[in-house]
């Protein structure tokens, strides 16, 4: 079974002047059909504005379907009676750190969802404690947060969603508001989570280099998806991506114009190493 | 006609437990015209080294001159430095607050005491120069879209007339799509108008391509200063400090290290391909 | 600078008065202002500045920040004193044209000064020593008879406890935002009382659009955290009294009868 699946989605932003009356409508997802499965890492890719983001709310019931269907673990989410078991099971870390953590020091913030959850007090300190080391947090457990970086901050956020053990972890450009250091340590700790602990994880980001490692990458463009398929299935298409205004990698691009220089090499090159191998190195 | 720094020092809440040296000892000369990039990691002191520029901080000891005056000096006019030394703060959510774009922007001018004329005229022209288009005046700033956010507050500080530009981190937040566009019309700026522009950010490959001499920050100290080929050439020091030369000079040492004979101060791809090119048709010579 | 203000500010080391028990520091603070306004004379204030004296101590918090935290109060420290001074009806010490400064006006300035420092010291060393979570459980459970009256405990608690943790936050944003406008030329010192209050606009209006943001994105994350109020909620650390709060009851209610006891003898 799939842990997520949508169906048709579709969602309208209603824009309204001062006098209420109806100025416009923006659908901002259009027609979204995808699938993951259970342990998968999927990357969700898109400029801003191309609906990205609001398909992620989706995933967590904080929107309900305009038209369509979204399943979390097989339960429908316009279903009110799933509504709390739908965020159990999907957890979801947004894009600024600051406007997410509740608590003033760091493991209590951690506990507050297993709180929310009734979890015995017990259970709740071994949850923290678990999640704070999956993601690299432990040492600053009596710290508060205003004083941690913001790499730090996303990966507290981090470990407060994975504490309410949940089957599948939705981000939100987590990183978009962070410098490379930071950047650097939450992929690391997304990527532990889905590795070492099994967690499904669904990265949407509008960074390159964050999805090379992904299973399935989907590219969103105006409120559909553009493009799907494995990292170098997508990176193969290096014009197509260039059309959506998005960035390829660096050794990607290095590849195209080693090829219009005339040296042949295999498409959808991703890694450097890859690189070299097919310059016979 | 420059910004002398001479001996610069700032200490964070002197006298507290928490007393921190932000800027230790900071000697630097940014000559007329210059495109310069600051860089380093968050913490580095680079966003205080800005903020000394147009007086928002006052150092510890050390003196500043701005053309030849030292702003530290009895009765110096700090508030028209603030004017001539234009700074763009990184959230524009944090300046944007007037009902319109035009009007947003007119806040700088009016505050120089101008007349209502020359303030719109300004103005106009600011937005221009940032490619806000003129059906774009009217709408409140708070609809726009990110990189349209940038771009006004860009407009509001450019309205001013300054003769010096410092952007913090004018990318932080914007996709691919937006940071190119935001940087390309800096460039473009500096280019049309001969100012002095001073660009901090955490991202080197945003910098390599655009400036003429980048200001690498560590913990309150310059580290490194130089052209960008120069700087990038200390690729361990600056991997030390948590940032990275731009990624095509870790390729092509990757390369070499598998030995391919190939030159590796490329800091483009297109510098990179023709190194590479270069390299497999001696190889195969 | 504005970031000087530590309320909300919890500061962390391992005290014991760290591990006091929520309820007892609440407790401790009011009967602490309580047994400020129920002494009279020199005793009273000795025993009211030992028994801060020793509680700071004991806290291992910085006395420094306190007095940090104390600047942003000065403005109206001062106001009070003035008033104080200058309104009080007495036998004249000093008269300069209409006003005129009395004995009991001098005497009143000073004591309602004291009385005040200590009253913001003693309740900053509660924030500064209980985490925004912990003082809001003791507030729910000291509060909670209070359901009965279909009063919502928990969820005013929690208010009070976010609005703890975004002061900082508010407060460094402040600062961004005046810095972002001084760079535009803006002037919040000098003019008329008008033309500052007209300075504050964009001052102001940027900070309650950013405060409406963040209060938007804490409120989705706080449900796709399944917050739902307080019914079925547990805790992470629910309150248990120990020995050491027992202890301290006893020691605050003793500190509270001698000092009204010592503190009116006098009028004897």
């Amino acid at each position: 079974m799939n842990i997520i699946e949508t169906k048709d989605l579709t969602y309208e932003y209603v824009r309204r002047d001062d006098q209420g009356n109806i100025e416009g409508i923006v659908k901002a997802v259009d027609g979204v059909s995808i699938s993951v499965e259970p342990g998968q890492f999927v990357a969700i890719l898109g400029h801003n504005g191309s609906g990205k983001s609001t398909l992620a709310k989706h995933l967590n019931a904080i929107l309900k379907p305009g038209e369509g269907t979204v399943w979390v673990d097989g339960m429908d989410t316009a279903d009110e009676s799933n509504l709390w078991d739908v965020r159990q099971r999907a957890g979801m870390v947004f894009q600024n750190p600051d406007n997410q953590i509740i608590g003033q020091v760091v493991e209590e913030d951690v506990g507050f969802g297993p709180e929310n959850m009734g979890v015995p007090t017990k259970e709740i300190w071994e949850r923290v404690e678990e999640s704070l080391r999956a993601v690299g947090m432990y040492m600053y457990r009596k710290d508060s947060p205003n004083k941690l970086s913001g790499g730090q901050k996303q990966r507290v956020s981090i470990a407060g969603v994975f504490a309410m053990h949940p089957k599948c972890i939705v981000l939100d450009e987590p990183t978009a508001m962070l410098d490379p250091s930071g950047r650097k340590d939450v992929i690391c700790a997304i990527r532990g989570l889905n590795d070492v602990e099994g967690v499904t994880v669904i990265l949407i980001t509008h960074y390159m280099e964050e999805i090379i490692h992904a299973d399935k990458v989907f590219i969103m463009d105006d409120g559909k998806v553009a493009m799907q398929g494995t990292p170098k299935e997508i990176f193969s298409q290096v014009e197509k991506l260039q059309e959506l205004r998005l960035n390829v990698p660096q050794v990607t691009l290095l590849a195209e114009a080693l090829k219009q220089r005339g040296i042949a090499l295999p498409d959808g090159i991703v890694t450097k190493e890859e690189l070299a191998e097919a310059l016979g190195l | 006609m420059s910004i002398v720094f001479e001996n610069i020092n700032f200490i964070y809440n002197a006298g507290m437990p928490t007393e921190r040296k932000a800027l230790e000892d900071i000697c630097l000369e940014i000559p007329d015209g210059q495109f310069v990039g600051i860089i380093g990691h968050t913490g580095s002191g680079k966003s205080t080294l800005i903020q000394h520029m147009n007086g928002l901080m006052k150092a510890s000891s050390g003196a500043l001159y701005f053309q030849g005056e030292n702003i530290y000096e009895k009765g110096y006019d700090l508030k028209s430095l603030r004017t001539k030394v234009g700074l763009v703060f990184q959230y524009p959510e944090h300046q944007l607050f007037e009902v319109d774009v035009f009007s947003d922007v007119c806040f700088g001018p009016k505050n120089q005491g101008l007349e209502q004329e020359e303030v719109e005229k300004r103005a106009k022209e600011a937005l221009r120069m940032v490619g806000v288009e003129d059906h774009m005046f009217f709408q409140s700033p708070f609809e726009l879209s990110g990189g349209q956010k940038r771009r006004v507050a860009i407009a509001g500080v450019l309205a001013m007339r300054p003769d010096v530009l410092v952007l913090d981190e004018p990318t932080a937040g914007l996709d691919p799509k937006g940071r190119g566009e935001i940087l390309d019309l800096i460039k473009d700026l500096q280019v049309k108008t001969g100012k002095t522009v001073i660009l901090v950010s955490h991202s080197m490959e945003d910098v390599a391509e655009y400036v003429d001499r980048i200001i690498v920050m560590n913990e309150g100290k310059i580290m490194l200063d130089g052209t960008p080929r120069e700087v990038f050439k200390h690729t361990q020091g600056l991997e030390e400090v948590g940032l990275a030369a731009p990624e095509v000079s870790y390729i092509l040492r990757d390369l070499k290290k598998r030995g391919l004979d190939v030159a590796t101060d490329a800091i483009t791809i297109s510098e990179a391909a023709e190194a590479i090119a270069k390299a497999i048709q001696q190889r195969h010579s | 600078m504005l970031r000087d203000i530590i309320i909300g500010q919890y500061y962390q080391t391992e005290s014991v008065i760290h591990r006091l028990d929520p309820r007892v520091k609440l407790g401790g603070t009011l009967l602490y202002i309580i047994s400020l306004f129920c002494f009279d004379n020199f005793i009273g204030y000795v025993l009211a500045i030992l028994f801060l004296g020793i509680v700071i101590r004991l806290s291992h918090v910085p006395f420094k920040l306190m007095v940090r935290g104390m600047k942003a109060i000065l403005f109206l420290l001062l106001i009070t004193a003035v008033f104080n001074l200058f309104l009080t009806p007495g036998e004249p010490l000093v008269s300069v044209w209409k006003l005129s400064i009395s004995k009991e006006g001098l005497v009143l300035a000073v004591t309602m000064a004291v009385r005040l420092s200590l009253l913001i010291i003693g309740s900053s060393i509660m924030t500064l020593t209980t985490t925004p979570n912990n003082l809001t459980d003791g507030m729910e459970k000291m509060m909670a008879p209070l359901k009965v009256f279909r009063i919502p405990v928990h969820e005013v608690a929690m208010m009070m406890s976010i609005a703890l943790r975004f002061i900082p936050i508010l407060l460094e944003e402040t600062d961004k935002i005046m810095k972002a406008q001084m760079a535009r030329g803006a002037d919040f010192e000098s003019g008329n009382i008008f033309a500052r209050a007209k300075a504050l606009v964009p001052l102001l209006i940027p900070l309650f659009v950013s405060a409406f943001r963040r209060a938007n994105d804490l409120a989705m994350a706080m449900e796709s955290r399944c917050y739902r109020g307080g019914d079925g909620r547990t805790k992470m650390k629910p309150l248990v009294y120990a020995r050491r709060d027992a202890i301290a009851y006893v020691c605050l209610v003793g500190y509270l009868v001698v000092s009204i006891v010592l503190g009116n003898v006098v009028l004897w």
